[in-house]
Formats: structure tokens, sequence, C-alpha cells
């Protein structure tokens, strides 16, 4: 990098950016303070505050290894006119004030029409969702295939075996092309137009949300989701396309390593929840359960221990954290009910599931909900969980 | 014209495809370029009288990857 091309890291741009950062780590604190670390992820507005962190921390690495090209060749046009039209004077070429405005305006336009692209395709998502209609066992099948993909990008960003690169979408060449010819222009137009046209080359990361987005049924949270994420990948996208030709090959694969281990992790999560929405006894909360001696209580819990309950009765704490006792013993044999208690429940444990009886209720936040239970056979297990396969349980007939 | 192609290993995502497909717009004698992440590839059909296959080994390593002819 020569002298001259140092300028593009625009002071004002970096103060701005490092405010707006601050900004969001203080909204991070005084949101985390009024909700519990169980709560995140379970309610539309701390799934966005997630979709908002997923885009902060993975999601703006990995569009920037995917769309960053578009924004750079973008810039790099605009910084060399604004070195050309500069030149009679080496000095003021150098000057950091040349060109601050000219290369302020088209990330900001880039990004600001990116983020409204996405909105309304997280509209489109959430809008088509709402059809799709989700059932517990869609949702969980999606959230499977979602956990795939996402594992299947990491390891092909770990360049296991070739096979992994059939999870990166190629997209059509017309619009390849289409794309590379209008980054070369200069007006504002055109950083408009390629921020909108990144939802045609979306990363992994935004693949995973798009789905998410899909999941949500609903096309004001799908957009809100979409916005919400995109925003999280502004900041990063922001600072890593300015510092970009700064940062040398090695510094550039140990973020797409970063990134990658953290999709992997995203994904095995994902894609587990997803078997425990199926009631799946090989999740890797059920194995772990059951490997590990559990606690295996009826109806005495200590809770249970103020309620006289009939025999033929089990009682069910539904927490913000879960469900206690996580394991139920129960008579194998006869019918029974299942009561599942909620008292100012409001995390996703109150969506709950039986997958083996394809039962699904919302709970109400506080009260007592029965649910009937056919005679099962001696040592089987039933399976019970939230909709979003985060909290498990189960119901051992002996 | 002739069409070549290119052994890409070192592609790392669908954009990679894109950065060595936009050497069609300055490479003079290239008449299209077809890169492939999935493949490792790229087809580069050029006017041999113009261009060699030595100066797209040399642009496609000005772009950071290595070009092994097939």
């Amino acid at each position: 990098m020569t002298d001259n091309q140092k300028p593009i890291i625009d002071p004002v741009i970096l103060v701005t950016l490092g405010i707006a950062l601050v900004g969001i780590s203080v909204a991070l604190v005084v949101f985390q303070s009024n909700s519990s670390a169980a709560d995140i992820a379970s309610d539309p507005g701390n799934q966005l505050m997630l979709a908002f962190v997923t885009g902060l921390t993975t999601g703006g690495l990995s569009c920037l290894a995917v769309q960053g090209g578009l924004l750079a060749s973008s810039l790099a046009y605009q910084i060399e006119k604004d070195l050309v039209e500069k030149a009679p004077s080496k000095k003021r070429s150098f000057q950091v004030t040349a060109g601050r405005p000219n290369t302020a305006l088209p990330i900001l336009l880039f990004l600001t029409s990116k983020l409204a692209a996405y909105t309304l395709l997280g509209a489109l998502l959430g809008f088509l969702g709402s059809y799709l209609s989700l059932s517990p066992i869609t949702r969980a099948m999606l959230m499977i295939l979602i956990g795939v993909f996402m594992v299947g990008n990491a390891l092909r960003m770990f360049n296991v075996h070739p096979v992994f690169r059939y999870f990166s979408v190629e997209p059509p060449k017309f619009i390849t092309r289409y794309i590379r010819k209008t980054a070369k222009g200069t007006d504002t137009f055109t950083p408009l137009f390629l921020g909108g046209l990144t939802v045609f080359i979306p990363c992994g990361v935004t693949q995973a949300m798009m789905a998410t987005a899909l999941g949500t049924g609903s096309a004001i949270l799908g957009a809100a989701l979409m916005f919400a994420f995109t925003l999280g990948t502004s900041p990063v996208f922001f600072l890593v396309a300015y510092l970009t030709t700064e940062l040398g090959s090695r510094l550039e694969k140990f973020f797409m390593r970063f990134v990658a281990v953290v999709l992997l992790i995203l994904g095995l999560i994902t894609f587990d929840s997803g078997l425990n929405l199926i009631g799946s006894p090989f999740s890797f909360q059920n194995v772990t359960r059951n490997l590990f001696s559990p606690e295996t209580l009826s109806a005495t819990s200590e809770d249970a221990s103020q309620i006289s309950v009939p025999e033929d009765e089990l009682l069910l704490y539904v927490k913000n954290f879960g469900y206690f006792p996580s394991t139920l013993s129960a008579p194998a044999g006869q019918d029974l009910t299942l009561n599942l208690i909620t008292n100012k429940t409001y995390s996703c444990a109150r969506d709950f599931v039986i997958p083996g009886l394809n039962y699904y209720e919302l709970l109400p936040d506080s009260g007592v909900v029965q649910v009937s239970i056919p005679a099962q056979p001696k040592g089987s297990k039933l399976f019970f969980t939230c909709s979003m396969g985060m909290y498990t349980g189960q119901i051992v007939f002996q | 014209m002739i069409k070549k192609k290119f052994n890409i290993p070192d592609m790392t995502c669908s954009n990679c495809a894109m950065k060595l497909e936009s050497l069609e717009d300055v490479l003079e004698g290239v008449k299209l370029i077809e890169a492939s992440y999935h493949r490792l590839q790229m087809v580069v059909e050029y006017d041999e009288h113009i261009l060699t296959e030595e100066q797209i080994i040399a642009a496609v390593k000005k772009k950071g990857y290595t070009a092994i002819p097939e």
C-alpha cells in the first residue's frame, strides 16, 4: 500500500463507527440486565437481539467474504477518481480530508440499500412462511436442514472435502455478470443498486438467517429479523471494508477460520434442537441425560410435595429456564394426566411440545394445563421439549 | 478463438469465481470467462493471437490465485 492510499481510512467514519459500536454495547448491556440468558432466543424481542448479535459477530465477516468485493470495487473506483481529481497537487492529494465525503457516502448508501433489501426479503420470507403454517415437526425438519447446511458450510470453510463446496450456493452467471458490470459505476445510484443486489449473493450465515425468517411465519417478524441481522453485520462489514487493503491474507484466513468455528457450533446446536423437536432419543441432551444418572422424579419433587397428586397424575413445572423435573417417572400401562404448571413463565418453555403424541400447546404464562397421556409400554420414554428444541425432558414409564 | 480450461485450486468461495470472471473486462482478447468454485475451475475463451496462456496465468496470479492449465 502506498502513502497516497492511506487516507481512505477516514477518521470521521472510524469515530462514528466507534460511537455506534459503543452504543450497541450499551444497548446490549441494558438489554441483558432486563432478560435472563434463557430468554434470549425465545421471545421475539430476544430473537431479534440474537439475530443482531449473530450479524455483529459472524454475519459481518461471512458476508464480507461474499459481498465485500462489490463494495470494495465500487469504493476503489471512487477513491481512484478522487485521487485523479486531486492529482495536480501531490500535497493536496495526500490530505486526509480530500476523500472524506466521497468515500463515506457510497458505503453508507450501499449498507442502507442492503439493509432495506434484506428487510423486504425477510418480510417476503416471513409472509411465505405464514402460508406454510409450520407445525413443530415441519419446523424440526427445517431446523435440521438449516443445521446440516450450516455445518456443511463450516466444513467447506475448513476445506475438509470437495463435496462440501456444494454447500456454497453459486448465483447464476447472468446475475454475477450483471452485478460485475454495474459495479463499475460511480454515481449515487450504483452503490444503492449494488447494496440491493447483495440479496442475490447471500453468505452462508445469511442464508441460515433467511431460513429462520421463513420459519417465523410472519412478514413483520421476518422483516424485523432480517433487519436486525443485517444491521448487525453493518459495523463489521463497514470497518473491515475500510481496512481490507490493510489486512494480509493470513489475517483474512484467521477471520474465516473464526467464522467457520462459530458456524460449526451454531450449526450443531440448530441440528440438535431439530432432533429434540422431533423427539429423537439421539439428541445431545437426550443422550447425555440418559448417560449420566438422571434426576428421576415422580410427583414428589420439592414443589410438588405441597400439592396432593393422585397416582394417575404427573406434575411438571414449566419455568423460564426449562422443565422441572427434567425426568418424570410414571407407571406404565395406564392412562395418565400430565399437569403443566406455569408461574410467570415467559420463555419459549411455554411452547410445549410432546413430539411422540403430536401434541403442541402454547401454555398461559401462569396457570395449569392438563394433557392426557395414553397408556405407554413399560420401559418406553416420551420426550417433551419447547418449540425451539432448547429445553427438553422425558417421561420414563416403569 | 480457443477455449482453455484452468484449475484454480485456491478458490475459497463463490466470490472468488466472480473475481476471476472480472478478468473478462481487463484482459484484451478474452471473449468469455466462466469460473466455478464448485469445480475449482475456470474456462477462458480467448483469441490466441492477442493473448497467451502465460498472460492469463499472470493475470490470475495478480488476482491472488494460481491457474494451472488442464
